[in-house]
């Protein structure tokens, strides 16, 4: 399967799903790039698109809660970072994703 | 037109997003209304030969309802696999899990090829494909 390809069908079915949530894919296309194509990769070698920055723990109920676009599960934090945690999604408002802190949930006031 | 070109379906007979199988000159064929626009592609799945008319059509995307394996209606080419069933924490029979293994074993050689396509025309209300 063309990796290319599949990242366009990602980017498809991702867009319809986080776009009524709030989010949309980041600015920063290189970025956006990089992470489908890890996306694409994980999915190749697990049939799912587990999120490329957290660890697979061969625990369904938890991984489940990693497969992209993982938003609904985290959705406090990510709404209080305007970002996921790996930066493939934004808010609809940000068009400086750099500018974003990466805060820990605690710091947001969620643990 | 051109001979090549065969009288298929009617463009009312399927609505947007839907898709129907039939037999053209002895091939089994799916036609696809992706928002008006009309493709066909082989019916079979590239990955373990299911009929892709019961599965779901997505813009130009094709998903198999046997193991969710994906395809691109424009071009037929495989976008991805089957998507592993989830059976969740339950414990199986032995006799089940030993099956379920072999099964597992044998799947591993099944690759998702890619499927056909054919050209397709409308005219006069009329899906017209070449296959």
């Amino acid at each position: 399967m063309d990796t290319d390809s599949r990242k366009k069908a990602l980017q498809y079915f991702f867009d319809k799903v986080v776009g009524p949530m709030g989010f949309k894919f980041t600015p920063d296309v290189e970025l956006k790039d990089f992470l489908l194509e890890q996306e694409v990769m994980l999915e190749a070698k697990h049939s799912i698109p587990f999120c490329p920055c957290q660890p697979i723990r061969h625990d369904r109920g938890r991984d489940m809660q990693i497969v992209c676009p993982c938003i609904p599960f985290h959705r406090e934090h990510f709404d209080a970072i305007k970002r996921c945690w790996c930066g493939l999604f934004v808010h609809k408002d940000v068009t400086d994703p750099n500018s974003l802190p990466q805060l820990p949930p605690k710091d947001v006031g969620l643990e | 037109m051109s001979d090549k070109f065969i009288r298929a379906i009617s463009t009312d007979e399927i609505a947007p997003g839907g898709m129907k199988a039939v037999q053209l000159d002895g091939r089994e064929i799916v036609i696809c209304n992706s928002g008006g626009t009309y493709y066909a592609i082989e019916r079979r799945c590239g990955h373990m030969n299911a009929p892709l008319e019961l599965g779901t059509l997505d813009g130009k995307i094709v998903t198999c309802a046997m193991h969710c394996a994906q395809f691109d209606v424009t071009t037929g080419q495989a976008l991805s696999g089957p998507v592993p069933g989830d059976l969740g924490n339950e414990t199986l029979p032995p006799r089940v899990a030993a099956f379920l293994q072999q099964v597992g074993m044998l799947m591993k050689y099944v690759r998702t090829e890619s499927i056909r396509t054919y050209e397709t025309k409308v005219e006069a209300g009329w899906v017209h494909v070449a296959p």
